[in-house]
């Protein structure tokens, strides 16, 4: 049997977990090429008009993907931490998927409560179920795939260079480098050294969200507002650049929340969609160094 | 304290039934209008759905009018109206004016102990008794629930009525009746009234109208302003409509959920389609769908803020409801922009297409 594993949404944080689950139980493993403008253009055809674009390009990936295998991984993905969410579209994309692409082939759709060990593990039995009797096998394969998952280090962490800026963002839009045009090379070209979440520790950032009047209910919206706060406060950076996707729920509050928290610190907000224009993103992160560059705030 | 509420459909009625019988001084912001909207978009952040930006302009017209506390409901995600208390918090304080916020959230997210003492907040104002605030309270749900009840049946009838209008009419001097007493009691009364002329309304019952079900996100379809007066407008059209979705439904919804024994039926209806909650009422939107097609309706209209992000779920699965049962739904989405003209064409049409299908024009090729 073949299982397809789509590379769009969170497959940038948690692929080392999927591919190694799968193989471990004896699967042949597909995955869709990179982003390009293909996989885009069959994305906007399926997806309902209104999505945000990195859910545009997931229905893409899946599009070209669902010929290649037997099975395909939609991970609904509720929670990666407790009582936390991640967006309201993770927990009907299957639904949403299924009932925009014709012919799918089968999809593995439980939902998965990543918040403890526990939860995770009854996810992986019932999808282990489907594929041996051997539970030893699952549980070897699980066991498996953490370990890879806790080696995987994604982000950056560059501050040898002339200036460093926090690249702020749900991590979908900071990995797909078709999303973001390929912003961190385009930062290193300038000689912009760029930091990302990853690298704060998670005490830190449970520090800075203490101060909000109410609990952040979603994980990445909480990361990103904890990694905001926590570098302009220690000056960790030059400044901060938010890739945010266009009619993104979640960014609408947590860039008016992090705003909110650093005053006049010097940041930019990137709104990404599928009419982007690389020219004029261009012109926008040049602009902003040269304002780092010139200390002008 | 002078405490104020934003508009969610009829429930200003409701909360001034409650403070009246408080005793506590409550200021009804100005009925939702086009300057509410123009300050709110002024303010807000550009992205934000419109339910914020109506929000606004109704706080800050009330803080003209003298407020300076209000009550707001609060949740804990994973829609974007969590965030709302400590968005307008800070917006608030940036722009100077000085406005108290009293957030009722669920004891689960804030501790039974914060609960009480922020209701405490608004209770200590009151210097009746313990038991008269109580009895207050249970006046101020009775009239939530009668003019929720009084608002479906004319809305439901306007299809049947002899004389054209009449509920309509109705209706409107309802609404403006209850407001002329301060007493919840004679409140009560004035409603009872008007549900019982209802009743007597003239009817044709041989008349089979168009039926369409109002479906989509909580405030566009409670707040008329926001969807334009929609439902009015369908009255007129002698078409009938039904909207399951009411203050009165959420406050039961609400209080029902810890035992999951919450609107049972429409979960079973879209249990096929959707079986998994998707936060705001995304679920609810399916399975009132489909509720509709068992029950006759002719069509749905679904109606969400631009970047609702549980209704687009629900707009990406409507249309496998609409191919399978063969039943028509139509998706609107409003913001600051939505012209009216161009949202009237769209009701029409949807209408015109309604009875088009009933005539059987369309297998006729």
């Amino acid at each position: 049997m073949i299982v397809g594993i789509p590379k769009g949404l969170l497959y940038y944080k948690y692929y080392p977990f999927f591919m190694t689950f799968f193989k471990e139980l004896g699967l042949e493993v597909v995955i869709s090429p990179d982003t390009n403008k293909g996989i885009l253009d069959e994305g906007v055809k399926y997806c309902v008009d209104d999505a945000c674009l990195p859910l545009k390009i997931f229905h893409g990936h899946v599009a070209v993907l669902k010929d290649k295998c037997d099975i395909i991984l939609i991970p609904r993905i509720m929670q990666v931490r407790n009582r936390e969410y991640i967006c309201p579209k993770f927990c009907g994309l299957p639904e949403m998927i299924q009932n925009s692409i014709p012919q799918m082939p089968r999809i593995i759709d439980k939902p998965i409560y990543a918040g403890t060990r526990k939860k995770l593990y009854s996810w992986a039995k019932d999808i282990g179920r489907l594929i041996t009797k051997d539970k030893s096998k699952i549980k070897r394969a699980f066991n498996f795939a953490l370990i890879e998952q806790d080696k995987y280090k994604p982000g950056y962490n560059d501050n040898n260079q002339g200036l460093t800026v926090a690249l702020v963002g749900h991590p979908y839009n900071i990995f797909d480098k078709y999303i973001n045009k390929n912003i961190v090379q385009k930062l290193n070209k300038l000689g912009v050294g760029v930091i990302t979440e990853e690298f704060i520790e998670e005490t830190l950032i449970d520090e800075e969200v203490k101060g909000l009047y109410k609990r952040p209910f979603w994980t990445f919206a909480r990361n990103s507002y904890g990694f905001a706060a926590n570098v302009y406060r220690e000056k960790r950076v030059n400044g901060i650049i938010y890739i945010s996707s266009f009619a993104c729920g979640i960014d609408s509050v947590v860039i008016e929340l992090i705003k909110e928290r650093i005053g006049n610190f010097p940041f930019m907000t990137l709104k990404i969609d599928e009419h982007t224009g690389e020219a004029g993103l261009d012109t926008r992160v040049e602009a902003f160094v040269d304002m780092l560059g010139r200390g002008v705030i | 304290m002078k405490i104020t509420a934003p508009h969610l459909g009829n429930v200003y009625i409701a909360a001034k039934a409650l403070f009246d019988g408080l005793g506590i001084e409550y200021i009804m912001p100005p009925m939702n209008n086009k300057e509410a909207l123009e300050i709110g978009s002024l303010y807000s952040p550009e992205e934000i759905c419109l339910p914020y930006k109506i929000m606004i302009g109704n706080y800050i017209q009330a803080i003209e009018k003298g407020a300076d506390t209000v009550i707001l409901p609060g949740s804990c995600g994973p829609c974007r109206f969590g965030k709302y208390a400590e968005m307008q918090m800070n917006l608030f304080n940036k722009i100077g004016k000085d406005l108290n916020f009293i957030v009722i959230d669920a004891p689960t997210d804030i501790g039974i102990k914060e609960l009480y003492s922020r209701v405490n907040q608004i209770s200590k104002n009151s210097r009746r008794r313990k038991i008269r605030q109580v009895g207050a309270l249970i006046r101020a749900v009775k009239v939530m629930n009668l003019i929720d009840e009084i608002e479906e049946k004319a809305h439901y009838l306007a299809g049947y009525e002899v004389i054209k209008g009449e509920c309509k009419r109705l209706l409107n001097s309802c609404k403006r009746d209850v407001l002329n007493t301060n007493n919840p009691r004679d409140m009560i009364g004035i409603l009872e009234e008007y549900k019982r002329k209802l009743d007597s309304v003239k009817i044709d019952k041989d008349k089979n109208p168009i039926k369409i079900a109002i479906i989509g996100e909580i405030y566009t379809i409670i707040e008329p302003f926001s969807n334009l007066y929609i439902e009015d407008k369908l009255m007129d059209y002698g078409v009938s409509t039904k909207r399951r979705l009411t203050p009165s439904w959420w406050v039961k919804d609400t209080l029902l959920k810890p035992t999951k024994l919450n609107s049972l039926e429409i979960k079973r209806s879209a249990s096929k389609y959707l079986s998994i909650g998707v936060g705001g009422h995304g679920r609810e939107c399916i399975g009132e769908a489909v509720l509709a097609q068992k029950e006759g309706f002719d069509g749905a209209i679904q109606i969400f803020p631009l970047g609702c992000m549980p209704e687009i779920v629900s707009k990406a699965i409507l249309p496998t409801i609409s191919k399978e049962k063969d039943f028509p739904i139509m998706s609107l989405v409003v913001d600051e922009m939505t012209g009216e003209a161009g949202f009237v064409t769209r009701v029409e049409a949807f209408i015109d297409l309604l009875e088009r299908r009933r005539k059987n024009v369309l297998s006729r090729s």
